[in-house]
């Protein structure tokens, strides 16, 4: 009886909650057919009852007058899957090292890192007038030479664990994006006059990205491996077998589920960026979030020309979409989070 | 060195490099930038100021304003999405009728692209021609300003960020549920344990670990908004819906004062890790409280 | 043998497509980028399948969103990276982006198709620190737009004698235009009087700008509208802008409900839609009234509004002249073109903007719809003929005069071109949405944006500043 109650509660809120999530949707999709009159003329919802349906918006669209959508398309995709499946496969073994190690980071050496890094920097580029990104690149490896031999050495201080170092990771994703997105740009260029690309480029693009999907990625798959037994692997240990063929053989596709959801996730967040495609690409790897911000400019709100080109952005992710839906309706994901 | 420590770095280390190299690298450069005043428009040659630009903005309503802002929408936002999320995934976990069409609809908004879903909402909440307008136009409150009225602005910019990243909790919350184990459940069952209590004794504490990590990231996620208000109001009306990366933003990329942008960019680093480390540090305690 | 005996019948071939290349530009690929189309940049697609066709070289187009095409070009070309070879950006970036672009080869300052640029363009928008930077490729000014089927009716007339006292024709002053838009707002005939834009980042300070020109942009003190041409101080919160601000907000009772969030954009299907008697707009609402709207056949153009009393502010009073004076202000002012210095081919990038220019390729740019290119030359403004697809006669007669009435005119305004432009727009736009929303007095906002400006000036070096502000007013260099 008190059960019934409930259902019926969450029957309306989901059936609500529908049409909240999809009348946006389905205005987009009428309104990519409208007719301009039908668009200044107040709201109008049905085609062929309040409106004449026109595909005008698609042939624009496609002959080209609104920018080229399929190079940018091409770039979105090949970037968004390069750099997720990379961000994923090295995230996920991050995350297995975070699960199945125990790391001891001295605080001190951290602290060591950041003044070596900080002030080697400020001392290289103000007093020996070396260029921002090779005085940040010997500095680099510098500190962090340093700081590795140092944390070999018996310091005092307080010990950063496991917890802190998934933290650390988090914790790369706290800055305002507007100031990195600068810095990387002027790292790329510099790179870019000693003829090695990174502006404009699939790898300056992808390595970027994989950066970007990283902190997410360390986070949420920590969480899932940490569910999985560690018999198994015991068992395997024995047999002498290598902690790679581990990973790749058994805990992998133990946590498949994981591994999907954790994808798509962070697709979800590099298909849609915005502010690195716009500093890092110009004309060859330009991507489809640019395109479509663009489409509000030029003549003002042309509601139609706006809804085709997002439409067109969101059908990759629509059946991107379908596809996490189907998997959580199979229970795939059951088990997975702890 | 024995083969476990081996692969212990060689699982870690590439991770570890690559957000090193990428993220790492814009961190120190921004700080030592913030020290200085550094502008490309118009162009003015770098001049090492100390701590003045903190100083400047630590000093300026504008900030204090953002700061505000800010607050208000990610905190109000991020608390709807947490629990609108949760019961939608507790709905969908309990299978009720159309659970499968759900599953895909509700997770859509989540995937499509912030600026997309700027212009959609500048669409709907037209205060003429949008349907938002006749819907409320129904109930006689014709021509509301929403986007152009402070509080309303406000207003329209949370249920926008609501819309969009419920599903991201929805997502999450059911995983997490699909993965508690039956058998507790059916042991409450058997003892008749009402739905409710069910619920609070059982399922809520055994998912605060994921709640907890779920809204942290909602949250940090959140302080970053820029792309919907940008799209809606721009910041206005005045200054009434500019948070803080939209201020950094205009200083940074609209006005190339780079010194000062970097000094912000840090202001906020400062607010969110602060921020952060609270957060973390109660729901820890919330955490223990109910284990 | 058999190889050697293709080649050579293959050879005059070969040269034969070499000769058509004038000037060769075989091999060269041309970077080219501006904002999203299909507004000017369907415009420069089609001048580079004609460039390509003549010189063989190759064109890429690049679109960026318009809010993010001045970062994209100045950090660029700032950090030098080569990207791109011609850029289509809007006058007042000019100062911004003047070190790092080349100058115009001096063989393209000469000859017909130069002389043929109307002077306001050649002369003041495309000279920089008194070298030529860049290439107008589009004119564009604001204009009053209106309808000759509401305007020409005999009942309005009458109606609008009766209540006012002076006939209903195209206004002249501010006042007339308020009037006019407030009996057109009362009668049934149309629904609204008129439409301008308030939207912040909808293009809005150039529609305040618009109304300021009258009251500030004084006769006698040439280039005083902005700023004191002598001292640097922000003119901005005298009582000739006061009054500009409060006529701007005063509008918004005769436009339609909402009108907060209309962008230039919502404008123009306002107006060719026929919800409005009148708008204030750049050339694009003409053509789209005439073409896509429901109001063919009677788009009428004029120059903007003036007024008979201008702020000075040397004696800081009004002064009263006896006929209205015409202050058209040249808002924003078109598309130019022009190429980074560090691009790698500066050649063949101005031997594009020569072709994207041309009287024959601007002449069929002007008149084709969404090209968003508008006239700045005299073969433009002449040839009625070109226009007889797009306009009736009447028509192209008001639309073509009231834009070289516009460049004429003695007191013709000029934009704000300054070092820094977004420090001061951005104050601007805070402030004045405020005052817009009512959240603010007019007086107090002004007040805001005038110290603030002030202060830009002296961060950014008064005396720069200075020198920046008279030359982009036209104004000889001090001492």
């Amino acid at each position: 009886m008190e059960n019934r109650i409930y259902r019926r509660i969450g029957l309306i809120g989901a059936l609500f909650w529908l049409a909240i999530c999809l009348f946006p949707l389905w205005w987009i999709v009428v309104t990519a057919f409208k007719p301009p009159l039908a668009v200044s003329q107040g709201a109008t919802y049905i085609p062929f009852v309040d409106f004449n349906p026109t595909l005008q918006a698609f042939r624009d669209a496609f002959s080209g007058i609104r920018g080229d959508f399929a190079s940018p398309i091409f770039s979105s995709l090949a970037v968004s899957i390069t750099a997720t499946a990379l961000s994923v496969l090295l995230g996920s073994m991050a995350a297995y090292a975070l699960v199945r190690f125990e790391f001891r980071i001295k605080l001190l050496a951290g602290v060591v890192f950041a003044v070596v890094a900080i002030g080697g920097f400020v001392v290289v580029t103000e007093v020996l007038g070396w260029k921002v990104p090779h005085a940040l690149g010997a500095m680099l490896v510098l500190a962090l030479a340093i700081s590795v031999w140092l944390n070999t050495k018996n310091l005092p201080g307080p010990v950063m664990k496991n917890n802190d170092v998934t933290f650390w990771f988090v914790s790369q994703r706290m800055f305002p994006p507007i100031v990195s997105a600068f810095a990387l740009f002027l790292l790329y260029a510099e790179l870019n006059k000693t003829g090695l690309r990174m502006l404009d480029s699939f790898p300056g693009l992808v390595l970027a990205y994989t950066a970007f999907g990283l902190p997410f990625a360390v986070w949420l798959m920590r969480d899932f491996l940490s569910t999985i037994p560690v018999e198994v692997e015991e068992a395997a240990m024995v047999d002498n077998i290598g902690r790679m063929r581990i990973f790749f053989q058994i805990v992998m596709p133990m946590s498949k589920p994981g591994l999907v959801a954790t994808s798509m996730i962070v697709l979800a967040f590099i298909w849609n960026e915005f502010l690195f495609a716009l500093l890092l690409t110009s004309s060859k790897w330009q991507t489809l979030p640019i395109l479509l911000a663009g489409q509000n400019s030029s003549r003002g709100d042309e509601w139609w020309a706006i809804s085709v080109a997002a439409l067109i952005s969101i059908i990759p992710m629509i059946i991107v979409a379908i596809f996490l839906g189907r998997m959580m309706r199979s229970g795939l994901l059951a088990g997975s989070i702890k | 060195m024995n083969r476990d420590t081996l692969s212990k770095h060689a699982f870690m280390w590439p991770a570890f490099l690559i957000v090193l190299l990428v993220t790492l690298f814009p961190l120190i450069y921004a700080l030592t930038v913030s020290f200085q005043s550094i502008r490309i428009v118009p162009p003015i040659p770098p001049q090492f100021v100390g701590l003045q630009n903190y100083a400047d903005i630590l000093a300026s309503d504008r900030f204090w304003e953002s700061i505000g802002t800010t607050a208000t929408i990610v905190f109000i936002s991020v608390a709807i999405q947490y629990v609108v999320g949760f019961s939608l995934a507790l709905t969908l976990h309990h299978n009720v009728p159309g659970a499968s069409l759900y599953r895909v609809t509700f997770l859509l908004p989540m995937f499509l692209a912030p600026v997309c879903v700027a212009l959609i909402a500048r669409m709907l909440f037209h205060p003429v021609l949008g349907p938002v307008n006749e819907l409320f136009t129904m109930f006689g409150l014709e021509n509301v300003p929403f986007l152009t009225n402070s509080t309303l602005a406000v207003a329209v910019l949370i249920t926008v960020e609501v819309w969009q990243w419920t599903p991201f909790v929805v997502l999450l919350m059911l995983a997490g549920l699909q993965g508690l184990p039956s058998e507790v459940f059916e042991a409450a069952r058997v003892d008749n344990i009402p739905t409710w209590r069910r619920f609070w004794d059982i399922t809520f504490p055994m998912l605060l670990p994921l709640s907890v990590a779920v809204i942290f990231i909602r949250l940090i996620e959140g302080f970053k908004v820029i792309d919907t208000i940008f799209v809606l109001t721009g910041g206005g009306p005045g200054t009434a819906t500019e948070t803080l990366t939209l201020f950094a933003y205009n200083e940074g990329f609209k006005k190339f004062n780079i010194g000062m942008t970097s000094a912000l960019s840090f202001l906020f680093l400062i607010v969110v890790i602060l921020f952060g480390t609270f957060y973390l540090a109660a729901a820890q305690r919330l955490t223990q409280r109910y284990q | 043998m058999k190889k050697l005996f293709l080649t050579a019948a293959l050879l005059p071939i070969g040269a034969g497509a070499h000769a058509a290349c004038a000037p060769d530009y075989s091999g060269v690929t041309l970077t080219v980028s501006t904002q999203n189309g299909p507004f000017i940049a369907s415009a420069l697609k089609t001048a580079a399948e004609s460039w390509e066709a003549k010189t063989c070289g190759k064109i890429e187009l690049v679109e960026f969103p318009f809010s993010e095409l001045y970062p994209k070009f100045l950090t660029a070309m700032n950090q030098q990276t080569g990207d791109f070879d011609v850029i289509g950006f809007i006058p007042a970036w000019v100062p911004d982006f003047a070190p790092y672009l080349s100058s115009m080869p001096v063989e393209m300052q000469s000859g017909d198709a130069w002389d043929d640029i109307h002077p306001v363009y050649r002369e003041r928008l495309m000279s920089w620190g008194g070298e030529i930077k860049s290439a107008t490729m589009d004119g564009d000014m604001h204009m009053l737009n209106y309808r000759a089927d509401l305007f020409e009716d005999a009942d309005n007339k009458a109606a609008f004698e009766e209540k006012y006292g002076y006939e209903l024709t195209a206004p002249v002053t501010w006042d007339q235009y308020y009037d006019i838009a407030e009996f057109f707002s009362a009668s049934d005939a149309v629904k609204f009087g008129t439409a301008e834009a308030y939207r912040r980042g909808g293009q809005q300070f150039w529609y305040f700008f618009s109304h300021a020109a009258s009251y500030t942009n004084h006769p006698d003190q040439p280039g005083s509208m902005f700023f004191d041409p002598e001292t640097m101080d922000a003119q901005i919160n005298n009582p000739g802008w006061l009054k500009a601000l409060e006529d701007y907000k005063s509008g918004l009772d005769f436009n339609p409900p909402g009108s907060l969030n209309s962008g230039s954009g919502d404008v123009r299907p306002l107006y060719a839609g026929g919800s409005v008697a009148m708008n204030i707009d750049w050339a694009d609402s003409g053509v789209m009234g005439a073409t896509e709207g429901t109001i063919k056949g009677n788009v009428r153009t004029a120059m903007l509004p003036g007024s008979t009393t201008f702020w000075n502010s040397k004696t800081n009073e009004w002064d009263t002249f006896d006929e209205p004076v015409a202050s058209p202000f040249l808002a924003f002012g078109g598309w130019q073109l022009a190429v980074p210095s560090d691009s790698k081919n500066a050649e063949a990038a101005w031997s594009y903007v020569q072709e994207v220019i041309s009287p024959e390729v601007s002449g069929k740019a002007i008149v084709t719809a969404n090209t968003g290119v508008n006239p700045y030359r005299f073969s433009h403004y002449e040839d009625l003929e070109n226009w007889s697809s797009v306009f009736t006669e009447e028509e192209a007669e008001s639309y073509l005069g009231a834009q070289r009435a516009s460049l004429d005119a003695p007191n013709v305004a000029l934009d704000l071109r300054l070092p820094g432009f977004f420090s001061y727009t951005e104050i601007l736009e805070i402030e004045l949405s405020k005052a817009l929303a009512g959240e603010v007095e007019p007086q107090e906002a002004l007040d805001t944006i005038a110290a603030e400006w002030n202060k830009l000036t002296d961060q950014f070096g008064r005396e720069n500043q200075l020198a920046a502000y008279r030359a982009s007013m036209g104004l000889p260099a001090l001492n």
